[in-house]
């Protein structure tokens, strides 16, 4: 009893496996469980009343963790001093301090690892006193449930079902101990080894067959079927059902940090304001970089989400297989037209930068070298940690620097339709004005690109905005108004906002990024990023170019003192007038013009169909919670188990043909069916061949192949009927045409003979299966259509072989278990 | 039919009408299964001329005699038993004793007895009626069961002692009996010991209508016993007997035999269930069944006709299957419908 309580203890103890980095906290916690199950077995010894037993409990713990944590002051190295407590206390409080500073999973500091054995020796203390001092043995399950509920609280994802599993068969033990002992007072418990009795078919006995003696053994079984049956249905159902737990059905088995993960971090443009606004104006990385042009600007993060007040990311599904080590990064979407560069940085964080759980890359990143559990969201390739921050790191990242021309640009197609769904939904509640004014200030460009040049030369030129740090963070979609059509003052953040949210209103997808601008150079090739050089930027798409980026924000020393307006976007500045600026690419792309024509229209049409109706969609999708895919994924699947059965009927009509007949040619090989009438003699080769194969086998998989086609099709089959029988009773129950009959009766006979006589069937195996294909149609003529499409997408015959086997598994379980249970009663008689 | 008690003679011995032609003359070396077909049709048509409407009860008590068993035939009086025991007996050309069992039997009356010889001066052993190669005992359960037991030696082992002599009956032998059921007046049940010394027990049933009608018309003239011939030889039914014995049973047949008695012995409605010996009875009978139905190998079908004839005779059911009629014979059937048949690969 004893020991099980400890097992149990432990067993419970596992669930808080998610909350630390290593392993070493469960062998303390090991420790102190057998030192309070050594103080308890020591007061019940000495017949002490349960007080004293808790405070016995109590002291073997103190006197455990004082000896593995402060023995160098306790007395003697074991006896608890008041500087050995002291030193205690403050371990306990550093870990304590430790413990809030970590989120989970912690480090196995020395204080944490003493707080984690303090409170499984708590529990233990506890669990020891309930269970095995008081005999109280279900509500020891209350600490032990207190203790797994730390971890599921703590950690968002919960813990894993193979902890929850341990966990709860520890205390299960724990009672089924506790029943034993008492029914152990009342006299020797029987073996309980469930004796196979005479397989009867169909045996259900009767009520008052059995109930002459209460068969202990068989309360026994079922008490472990309910036992077994009720932990896995706790594990299984949340897990099947959607929506109970956020990982899904298609998240089980992973281990606790393997399932997908949603990323949460602190909103990207709260930061961003308070970067610009430092006073002290400090370094946050330095980078080196091969780029022998102005370097791109370093991005964090890409924000891709408008939902009327402010731009976001959507939520990261993270993936261990997501790791950068792990995978290759995903080339930059759209990139196909344009001319691309490598280029090559060193990037080297500040110590101080605190909590930068994203990379400042430069786009497109296509290697980072980094140390640590770095991960990738492939869709925006924004390079991100769930643990790690940036600060102090140096890594080194290739990426793949976009290098479009004006044509290229001009000329840009249709984009892909994930493309238009994702980046250019505009919710509904954006007012009019917004929309006519972007109409307006784009009129009359023929390209994508000259609109969004057009809205960037707005935003920086013509439009009359100011540069203003001090303005308020936008908040709501009507401040983003507000700085369009009235106040005009703002910084990036309002800029790149509201050029994206234009250029998604014109049918352009586009997403504002966030991060770094290429900041200074100190030296050649050596750059300095500060924090005011935080920055947003809005970055439209173009079909074989990929994400551009655009700078509506004023540069210099009005405005963002760093930013780099790109040169493809200012057509303006070296082709003079607007008209220019529109007709100057047309002759570069004279022949895509025809393909470049038209893009505006499709796009546009693009950014009706998904404005009004497929942006509610999208919208509606992102809010409902599940979107399409994993049904989908799961209906396929559901589709996929559903054909098992029938592939596996399939496959086992085949392979018990197959051995038995000799691979027919494939000009003999539809002659069995073609002459299923005929008699053998007509083919004697046929016929000596098959005789030199398995006559009886034949018979065996013939008489199995009907069987199994009998149930598929919902017929009664009785295991007490021999082959004759067998035949005659279906024989009645189909009234069978003379052919039907016959061949019935051959396959009878030849499985009659097989079984019992000293003489074999003289039928050829290719004429069974034909007599088999015979008596099958004549099944499937007799059942109904529902039977019939029953037998074949879903074959019961396969169905109970399965269950068979599972059952006869479950059976052999619970047997070892049982065994199991013996073992201690054993070793103790002898 | 035949009334119950046959008074007229306490102890009858049937003399045979007429020899029937022999087969090729002297003794049927090898009939085969073919053979063993063609006589075993001739007697069925013999008892069934006597019998009408029939057939099954007629093929079992072939089966018994073909299986060296003896049967016995339980029912309420009046429907035939003796007449089928008698038929049964005069279609085989061999010597038929009968026995009709009175309350006031004594063993040696059955036995024989050693008698006294005056002018040899010496004891002389005269045989009893079991000296036959079928006994009829007519109403065994009325005479007692210290009579009942004269039979016990002499079934089993076909032989009687008397006075430290043993003496060999001759084979065939069998026995058939008749007797009513123990629920009638002045009747004694059969000790568990004799019961079981018998393959099988049927019962006659009431005749359907027009088998019946049939039997008013035949019977109105003469009675269907006398102008009854025999078919066939003493000899004839050895080998039969022979090509019984030479049938092939099946491991897999043998298993289930063994499982069928044995599901028995384990039943919760049964206090007494059958013998190995019923086991051994149970494939016998099986291998005539089969022989009958014109095949050289037995199929789990034989045994499962054969269990209640050869199996429910011997059960004790318990008290409180007793008092919830739960008889022997439902017990048999419903273990035949619920016990798997084997099938090939034991």
């Amino acid at each position: 009893m004893t020991v099980m309580a400890g097992l149990a203890t432990l067993a419970g103890s596992i669930g808080l496996y998610p909350l630390f980095e290593s392993g070493g906290w469960f062998w303390a916690g090991l420790g102190a469980v057998l030192a309070v199950a050594g103080a308890g077995v020591l007061a019940r010894r000495l017949r002490l009343p349960a007080v004293v037993n808790l405070l016995f409990g109590l002291a073997g713990l103190l006197l455990y963790l004082n000896l593995v944590y402060a023995s160098d002051a306790a007395w003697l190295g074991t006896i608890p001093s008041p500087e050995s407590v002291g030193h205690l206390g403050d371990l306990s409080e550093s870990g304590w301090r430790a413990a809030n500073r970590y989120a989970a999973p912690v480090p196995v500091l020395p204080g944490i690892e003493l707080m984690t054995a303090a409170g499984i020796g708590l529990v233990a203390v506890l669990v020891d006193l309930l269970a095995v001092r008081m005999r109280r043995a279900a509500p020891a399950g209350l600490p032990l449930l207190a203790m797994y509920s730390v971890p599921a609280a703590v950690r968002e994802d919960g813990v894993s079902w193979l902890a929850f599993g341990v966990g709860a068969l520890g205390f299960l033990a724990l009672l089924m101990a506790d029943a034993r002992e008492q029914v152990g007072g009342w006299g020797r418990t029987v073996s309980s080894f469930r004796q196979r009795e005479v397989p009867l078919a169909g045996a259900d006995p009767r009520p008052d067959e059995g109930s002459a003696l209460p068969d202990a053994a068989a309360l026994v079984a079922s008490g472990r079927r309910i036992a077994a049956g009720a932990v896995a249905i706790a594990v299984l159902v949340p897990a099947a059902v959607p929506g109970l737990q956020p990982r899904g059905m298609f998240g089980l088995g992973g281990d606790g940090n393997g399932g997908t993960q949603t990323v949460t971090t602190p909103d990207p443009l709260v930061s961003l304001k308070r970067e610009l606004t430092r006073l002290d104006d400090s370094v946050v990385l330095t980078y080196r970089t091969n780029d022998p042009e102005a370097p791109d600007y370093l991005r964090l993060y890409a924000l891709d989400k408008f939902e009327g007040d402010r731009w976001t990311y959507t939520q990261l599904d993270s993936h261990p297989r997501d790791r950068l080590d792990e995978r290759e990064l995903p080339p930059p979407p759209g990139l196909s037209v344009a001319s691309s560069r490598e280029v090559t940085t060193r990037v080297r964080v500040r110590p101080e930068v605190r909590d930068m759980s994203f990379l400042p890359v430069p786009y497109a990143p296509s290697e980072v070298s980094i140390s640590g559990d770095w991960r990738v969201d492939t869709r925006s390739l924004m390079i991100y940690s769930l643990r790690d921050s940036a600060d102090g790191r140096a890594y080194t990242v290739t990426s793949r620097r976009a290098e479009p021309t004006i044509g290229q640009l001009a000329a840009a197609g249709n984009h892909p339709a994930d493309i238009v769904s994702r980046y250019t939904a505009v919710p509904k509640n954006v007012p009019r004005e917004v929309k006519q004014l972007a109409e307006q200030v784009t009129a009359g460009s023929a390209t994508t690109l000259a609109q969004a040049v057009r809205l960037q030369r707005w935003f920086t030129l013509s439009g009359g905005f100011t540069y203003d740090l001090s303005a308020p963070a936008p908040k709501h979609g009507s401040d983003l108004v507000d700085f369009l059509l009235h106040s005009k003052r703002g910084y990036c953040e309002q800029f790149a906002a509201s050029m994206a949210l234009m250029a998604r209103i014109l049918g352009i997808p586009s997403r504002v990024a966030m991060g770094y601008t290429s900041g200074s150079e100190v030296r050649p090739g050596q750059w300095v990023v500060r924090s005011r050089d935080a920055h947003a930027w809005p970055e439209l798409y173009f079909e074989g170019t990929g994400w551009v980026r655009f700078e509506p924000t004023p540069s210099g020393a009005g405005g963002q003192g760093t930013a780099a307006t790109p040169e493809y976007t200012l057509p303006e500045t070296t082709g003079g007038g607007g008209e220019g600026s529109e007709s100057e690419p047309a002759p570069e792309s004279s022949s895509p013009a025809d393909n470049g024509g038209p893009a505006p229209q499709p796009s546009a049409r693009g950014r009706n169909d998904t404005g009004e109706t497929g942006g509610a969609a999208a919208q509606g999708d992102e809010d409902g919670g599940f979107s399409a895919a994993p049904w989908l994924a799961g209906a396929v699947l559901v589709l996929l188990l559903l054909a098992v059965p029938m592939a596996l009927r399939t496959f086992t009509r085949r392979r018990r043909w197959a051995a038995l007949i000799p691979r027919p040619g494939p000009a003999s090989r539809t002659r069995p069916g073609a002459r299923a009438g005929a008699r053998p003699g007509s083919s004697p080769g046929a016929v000596v061949r098959a005789a030199a194969a398995d006559p009886a086998g034949a018979a065996h998989a013939a008489w199995r192949e009907m069987r199994a086609d009998a149930l598929d099709h919902g017929l009664e089959w009785r295991a007490s009927d021999s082959p004759r029988a067998t035949a005659r009773r279906l024989g009645e129950l189909l009234e069978l045409d003379a052919e039907g009959a016959q061949a019935l009766a051959r396959i009878a006979r030849a499985e009659e003979l097989a079984r019992y006589a000293l003489s074999r069937s003289p039928e050829p195996p290719e004429r069974l299966r034909a007599d088999v294909r015979t008596v099958r149609e004549a099944f499937a003529a007799s059942v109904g259509r529902g039977a019939r499409w029953r037998a074949r997408l879903l074959p019961p015959s396969t169905m109970a072989q399965t269950w068979d086997t599972l059952q006869s598994a479950g059976n052999r379980a619970l047997d070892a278990t049982a065994r199991l249970n013996e073992l201690p009663a054993r070793l103790r008689r002898k | 039919m035949a009334v119950g008690t046959h008074g007229e003679s306490f102890m009858e011995t049937d003399p045979p009408a007429s020899h029937p032609a022999r087969h090729g003359g002297g003794e049927a070396s090898d009939p085969g299964l073919d053979g063993l077909a063609h006589v075993a049709n001739k007697i069925r048509d013999a008892v069934e001329s006597v019998i009408e409407g029939k057939p099954s009860v007629v093929r079992l008590a072939l089966t018994v005699l073909l299986a060296e068993g003896h049967l016995l035939i339980e029912d309420v009086p009046g429907v035939g038993k003796t007449m089928l025991a008698k038929a049964l007996a005069r279609s085989v050309d061999c010597s038929v004793r009968r026995v009709q069992f009175t309350p006031d039997l004594l063993p040696s009356d059955i036995t024989g007895v050693s008698a006294y010889n005056q002018e040899l001066r010496e004891f002389e052993f005269k045989p009893g009626p079991v000296f036959a190669n079928i006994v009829v005992g007519d109403e065994i359960n009325r005479a007692s069961p210290k009579t009942q037991s004269a039979l016990l030696e002499c079934m089993e082992e076909r032989q009687v002692t008397v006075d430290g002599t043993t003496y060999t009956l001759e084979p065939p032998f069998m026995v058939i009996s008749t007797q009513n059921p123990v629920e009638m007046e002045g009747t004694y049940p059969l000790p568990e010991a004799q019961r079981d010394r018998f393959t099988a027990r049927i019962s006659m049933g009431y005749p359907d209508p027009a088998a019946e009608l049939e039997m008013l018309e035949t019977h109105g003239e003469t009675s269907p016993l006398d102008r009854l011939t025999p078919v066939a030889h003493a000899a004839d039914v050895r080998g039969l007997i022979d090509v019984v014995r030479r049938q092939h049973v099946s491991a897999a047949v043998r298993q289930y035999a063994i499982e069928l008695v044995a599901a028995t012995r384990s039943h919760p409605d049964l206090r007494l269930g059958a013998s190995p010996r019923a086991t051994l009875h149970l494939v016998r009978a099986a291998r005539a069944y089969a022989a009958l139905d014109d095949r050289d190998y037995v199929v789990p079908d034989d045994l499962q006709d054969l269990a209640v004839p050869v199996l429910a005779h011997r059960l004790l059911p318990t008290a409180e299957a007793q008092v919830d009629r739960r008889r022997p014979e439902q017990v048999v059937a419903d273990l035949v419908r619920r016990l798997p048949v084997p099938s090939h690969g034991k």
